[in-house]
């Protein structure tokens, strides 16, 4: 199928866009790596007026260290491909680097966006999960000036963000890993490439082989990146054996039942989805790396 | 596609069915619901804005009654079209039971989703419609609570009885009821509207199903 008809415009400024967003509104939607938008166009499930292509923003693109050096910013306009290479990410925010590669196919990966990613919210996405694992700021911006979100309270329902009216989002912000710290990821799929049936993203500090604040950020199993608590408390101040993951395995189990109870679909069940998410979490606790 | 749920709602069934009934109180509490056009009287076409991630599209889809109950529940038979990508056919219950002072409603329903949508499964399928219908009650309820506390008659809209009769008949047939006490203003709309309901949740799950579709490129 070929799109609906739109007009296409390429502003220069982030200042133009928010003309844009303002004049059109829920008629607009933003071209950034077009790898949702372009496939909802043509298949026509979106007829927007106006696609307001951010290509041309400079701003928005770039990976580098914030001033103080306390965290890494990554650019709305990265893509999933600039991430996985990147020297920097791999230094400061390795979590990223093990994702990465998870993200759909290379070609998707060359186009596509951080930012993207992070607006749209797929519950099964990668990028979600990470951000909320590595306790992510979401940096939006509209005319109005800047707002600063954390990832746990910018993530609400099924593609469903606090993104407002007339804002987008120019990056986000996560703390650089220290010494200490551990990371790993994870997911099942049927097949490489497809969204994941449950991922798993870790972030703790580990010392003496033993886990600190753990964070477990589930993709997949919810209407957004979900983390277990529970299984955290419990994780944290343990020696990292295969007992202990056994207990642990059976900690999620018992975790994931009422609010946090997985989202079946049309082939998994809620019961598939809990089994597979405690393989994942013996999984990817067991590989920690540096 | 299987989806079932329950719903207490702080005021009798026929207060319940009766807001169910009206069609204004509905297209207040469906999201995205723009039109709904009455073909016959157990048919129905609604129109729908499905807002939903990337998806921003309208889509058209019909919906067949029987089994109605009044101030019981009923069966409703929805089909939702989502172009050539595919569609959604399925059915849902919905039943009305007393509970304190207040209505239990419980709903189930199950889709089948063919074309291409069939083929690529649907992962978010379940999650969109389960959302839809948390939506839907969370406004209803909301609806529901305000202007029938302050009007204890609640909200009846007319409706001709030439309507009505059609849509009533199998339920005359299975009730020892007469034709005046069934054929009342607010049992009449409500036959089409709680339909309208399950059509929504229908086209949402079509609306979904032909996202995912188009969504393959991953």
């Amino acid at each position: 199928m070929k799109a609906p008809a739109f007009d296409y415009i390429k502003p220069r400024s982030l200042d133009q866009v928010f003309g844009l967003l303002a004049e059109y509104g829920d008629e607009a939607r933003l071209l950034a790596g077009g790898q949702t938008l372009m496939a909802t166009l043509n298949m026509r499930l979106s007829e927007p007026a106006i696609v307001v292509d951010i290509n041309g923003i400079e701003a928005l693109r770039g990976i580098r260290l914030t001033e103080d050096g306390t965290a890494l910013r990554i650019g709305a306009l990265v893509t999933h491909s600039e991430i996985e290479a990147s020297a920097l990410v791999a230094q400061h925010a390795p979590l990223l680097t093990l994702a990465a590669p998870h993200i759909a196919h290379r070609a998707i990966r060359n186009l596509g966006t951080w930012g993207g990613s992070i607006a749209y919210a797929d519950p099964a996405a990668e990028w979600p999960a990470c951000a909320l694992a590595l306790d992510a700021v979401v940096i939006v911006r509209s005319r109005s000036g800047e707002r600063r979100i954390a990832a746990v309270d910018f993530f609400l329902d099924l593609y469903t963000t606090a993104l407002q009216e007339g804002e987008l989002v120019v990056a986000c912000e996560m703390p650089v890993r220290r010494a200490e710290h551990r990371y790993g990821f994870n997911e099942l799929a049927r097949r490489h490439g497809d969204y994941a049936i449950v991922g798993l993203a870790v972030a703790a500090r580990v010392t003496q082989q033993k886990m600190h604040d753990t964070r477990l950020s589930f993709l997949g199993i919810g209407t957004t990146p979900v983390r277990a608590p529970e299984t955290e408390r419990f994780l944290d101040g343990r020696t990292l054996d295969t007992a202990v993951l056994q207990v642990a395995a059976r900690v999620l189990a018992s975790e994931l039942v009422g609010a946090l109870t997985p989202l079946a679909d049309l082939t998994n069940s809620a019961a598939t989805k809990r089994h597979l998410a405690t393989v994942l979490l013996q999984r990817v606790v067991a590989g920690l790396v540096p | 596609m299987e989806l079932a749920g329950e719903v207490i709602i702080g005021v009798p069934p026929q207060q319940v069915w009766a807001g169910l009934n009206d069609a204004s109180v509905l297209r207040q509490c469906i999201p995205g619901c723009e039109e709904v056009q009455q073909i016959t009287p157990t048919e129905t076409h609604t129109r729908v804005l499905l807002k939903m991630g990337p998806v921003r599209a309208r889509f058209v889809g019909k919906i067949l009654m029987s089994d109605v109950r009044p101030d019981e529940g009923c069966t409703l038979n929805f089909e939702g079209s989502g172009g050539a990508a595919g569609f959604a056919r399925g059915s849902s219950v919905v039943t009305l039971t007393p509970d304190g002072s207040g209505t239990k409603l419980h709903y189930s329903a199950s889709a089948s989703i063919g074309g291409k949508l069939g083929q690529i499964g649907g992962r978010m399928i379940d999650a969109s419609a389960k959302q839809m219908a948390d939506q839907f009650f969370k406004a209803f309820r909301t609806c529901l609570d305000a202007p029938i506390a302050a009007d204890p008659v609640g909200p009846v809209s007319p409706i001709p009885l030439s309507a009505t009769a059609g849509v009533f008949a199998p339920s005359i047939a299975a009730q020892p009821m007469t034709v005046g006490t069934i054929a009342t203003p607010a049992a009449g709309l409500g036959a089409e509207s709680v339909r309208i309901l399950w059509f929504v949740l229908g086209s949402a799950a079509t609306g979904f199903g032909v996202w995912l579709a188009g969504h393959l490129a991953r």
